[in-house]
């Protein structure tokens, strides 16, 4: 934490801010579709929750941004009210967990495309795990809970991964990064 | 009135862990009396605005339903016994339906939780008990608190962006797929101006002294007293007699 500067964290608040309005935003939305498909339903979604971890992670490239923006993120949530209550803290954390294990395999080094989607992915797979207790997904069919698995991994890969990555970048082209390591990546990128 | 005055974080952990607890019951009956039982708490012991209570409320029927019919539909019969009820025509494996059943009120009893915290508790004083009790570290408070600050101005920063596009004569988005585009033309100019509102007032926080570090003062002080574990006995109470009954 010490080797953060103040700088990097109101950022990162800020953009954790944003997207859990985001997260809130999409929630209804969740509920729709599981309205008609059932618990599978948000999964078609789920990446969309794990957006900051990766947006922070590849903006700031620092330990602890993937799990933090994802905390911040839902400790907003809380604030601001929403159906799960202080729990989503807990949540919040066990998806940047996901995320930030697999930026720390890499030693917070590489943030090349595959390593965003795989991070997406880390996130899919704690979530998971977390899902299965809590919300009883025992008590479904062992195909169901597997397709809902595996459609959870791909929206992690795609919506938090691919996506997360092409908002970072068309950030980073606006010029309001020059100070974080996403945004001296891009000037030297765009020098040489 | 009592939960309002409550010490934040304990009240927060309270509810945390009784939602944990709830994730072990899969019989409706025990998770029915306990929602009502909290339900009632919440209006004995909080002052809650009851109309505003029950529109936060009802969305949660929606998901509730949503749970109750996949959870049949989708359920593990493989342990069942061969009882079956009659369900608006289908039949259904009585264990089924009782599993869904709980799962479903579930869902409702973790609404009803939660909306007693979040009624009852007034938002910065939450994260400051988080700072003295639960020893969250300064530094990431009050960035939260501040980018918390944030959430207003954005409202006014979206009717700018909105203006701007407006003056320039950028198109307002008729059908689905407009609508689309025009969130992209918002997101990055929304996010650009957050970031640096964020860094202006992260530096304004530091030339004003602001160091981040624990030993620092307080002007609202927040202690945890014999009252605070009212509401866990309450709760304790209610999940007991659930269980037993």
């Amino acid at each position: 934490m010490n080797n953060w500067r103040f700088k990097e964290i109101v950022v990162l608040s800020a953009l954790s801010v944003v997207f859990g309005v985001v997260y809130l935003a999409f929630l209804p939305l969740g509920g729709v579709l599981v309205g008609f498909f059932g618990p599978i339903g948000y999964d078609f979604i789920f990446g969309i929750w794990f957006i900051v971890s990766i947006i922070a992670a590849y903006i700031i490239r620092k330990p602890g941004a993937a799990f933090l923006s994802e905390t911040i993120a839902a400790m907003v949530e809380v604030l601001i009210g929403n159906a799960i209550g202080p729990m989503l803290i807990v949540v919040g954390m066990i998806q940047g967990i996901g995320a930030e294990a697999v930026f720390a395999a890499t030693r917070w080094k590489n943030y090349a495309l595959w390593v965003l989607m795989a991070a997406g992915m880390g996130s899919a797979v704690t979530s998971f795990i977390y899902g299965y207790f809590m919300s009883g997904y025992a008590a479904l069919a062992t195909e169901y809970v597997v397709a809902m698995f595996f459609i959870r991994l791909i929206s992690g890969a795609l919506i938090a991964g691919l996506l997360g990555k092409a908002l970072s970048d068309s950030l980073a082209k606006t010029g309001v990064l020059t100070s974080f390591a996403l945004g001296k990546e891009y000037r030297r990128k765009n020098a040489s | 009135m009592l939960l309002n005055h409550l010490n934040p974080s304990i009240k927060a952990l309270t509810v945390c862990i009784f939602i944990v607890h709830l994730a072990f019951v899969f019989e409706p009956m025990p998770v029915f009396l306990f929602l009502i039982w909290t339900i009632v708490a919440t209006f004995i012991f909080g002052n809650v605005n009851w109309k505003k209570y029950v529109l936060y409320f009802l969305p949660f029927f929606i998901f509730a339903f949503g749970m109750l019919w996949t959870t049949i539909a989708f359920a593990d019969t493989s342990e069942h016994t061969n009882e079956v009820i009659n369900l608006l025509g289908l039949t259904v494996p009585l264990d089924s339906f009782l599993v869904a059943l709980a799962l479903s009120l579930r869902i409702l009893n973790v609404a009803a939780l939660s909306l007693m915290f979040i009624f009852t508790t007034n938002t910065v004083d939450f994260i400051l008990s988080l700072i003295q009790q639960l020893k969250l570290p300064p530094k990431i408070a009050y960035g939260v608190l501040a980018g918390y600050r944030f959430l207003p101005l954005m409202k006014d920063e979206i009717k700018i962006i909105h203006a701007a596009h407006q003056v320039r004569g950028v198109n307002q988005g008729k059908s689905l797929k407009d609508k689309f585009s025009q969130y992209k033309r918002f997101a990055i100019p929304l996010l650009a101006s957050a970031i640096r509102k964020a860094e202006r007032t992260a530096v304004a926080m530091e030339s004003k002294g602001f160091t981040g570090d624990r030993n620092r003062t307080f002007y609202r002080q927040f202690f945890v007293t014999k009252r605070d574990f009212v509401l866990p006995g309450i709760l304790l109470l209610g999940f007991w007699g659930a269980w037993f009954l």
